[in-house]
């Protein structure tokens, strides 16, 4: 599949008037799959065509503006994240605290040495646009707080600093957010996802 | 060598993809050999590879992804509308 979100001369500029009926609802699709609330994603919209609309006068034409607008709600994105932990601050669990204390993590930084084997290959698939929409459908459904450390740490690529200072946890407990994150989403894609050969 | 503590800690901190080419060959190395890490490794190399793929191609993807509701559009047009208008 080719990535058409690369630079490739100037583009014509879409007048801010004509934003929501173009580019609404791609934005607010977006915002949903990372923030899965409809009133944050709402808010995450108009934030981010009202900064669009602020800083037009630096959009250089460069690549189509519905990419450009989906940079700004990239930030508008973790700024929603970094309210909802302030309202709902991440508690360690006894659960997470026990594989924290394990052998296994203290000698080689993993969970177990056996960890339940993929019961299909996802590889084989990278190229069925049906599997990302599942795959898309499956991160919704990984539970908080892995949710937001996936989605920031792994979605929107901000370093285990960054994404230890906006959930205000220690860089091990993220490990384990991670972990459980990327269990999670095994799980559910191997419940959720159909081998069409089958 | 790298242990596979070394190993485990470098993963959660990068993405496999985005490291040098030697680190990214010691790494892959011990993660096939190693009895100990190299199950539960390749698992988070897997999963780092898959959620590469799927940003790579998400601006692309014709994704089931929900939509503004009508009325919605036409609050935030209004709403817009009035602050370019500064009312």
């Amino acid at each position: 599949m080719a990535d058409t979100n690369k630079p490739s001369g100037k583009v014509p500029i879409t007048p801010p008037e004509e934003w929501v009926d173009k580019y609404g609802d791609y934005l607010y699709g977006f915002a949903m799959s990372r923030l899965r609330n409809p009133e944050a994603a709402q808010d995450c919209v108009q934030d981010t065509l009202l900064a669009g609309i602020k800083a037009l006068k630096s959009f250089d034409g460069s690549r189509d503006i519905k990419f450009w607008l989906r940079g700004i709600m990239r930030n508008k994105i973790v700024d929603q994240i970094r309210k909802s932990i302030k309202e709902n601050k991440v508690d360690i669990e006894a659960e997470d605290e026990a594989l924290l204390e394990s052998f296994w993590f203290k000698y080689s930084g993993i969970a177990t040495t056996n960890p339940d084997p993929w019961q299909f290959n996802p590889r084989k698939y990278y190229d069925n646009s049906e599997f990302w929409v599942v795959f898309d459908s499956c991160i919704k459904e990984v539970k908080e707080p892995a949710r937001q450390a996936f989605i920031l740490r792994v979605l929107e690529d901000k370093t285990t600093e960054e994404v230890c200072k906006l959930l205000d946890v220690t860089p091990n407990y993220l490990w384990v957010l991670l972990h459980r994150a990327r269990q999670q989403l095994k799980q559910l894609l191997e419940t959720n996802w159909t081998d069409p050969k089958i | 060598m790298f242990t596979c503590k070394q190993v485990s800690k470098a993963l959660h901190k990068e993405d496999l993809q985005n490291m040098p080419p030697m680190r990214r060959f010691f790494l892959k190395f011990h993660v096939k050999l190693c009895v100990f890490c190299g199950k539960f490794n390749k698992q988070v190399i897997d999963s780092q590879d898959m959620c590469s793929c799927f940003k790579e191609n998400e601006a692309t993807l014709e994704l089931n992804r929900e939509k503004l509701e009508p009325n919605q559009k036409a609050a935030l047009k209004e709403k817009l509308s009035n602050i370019r208008t500064g009312v």
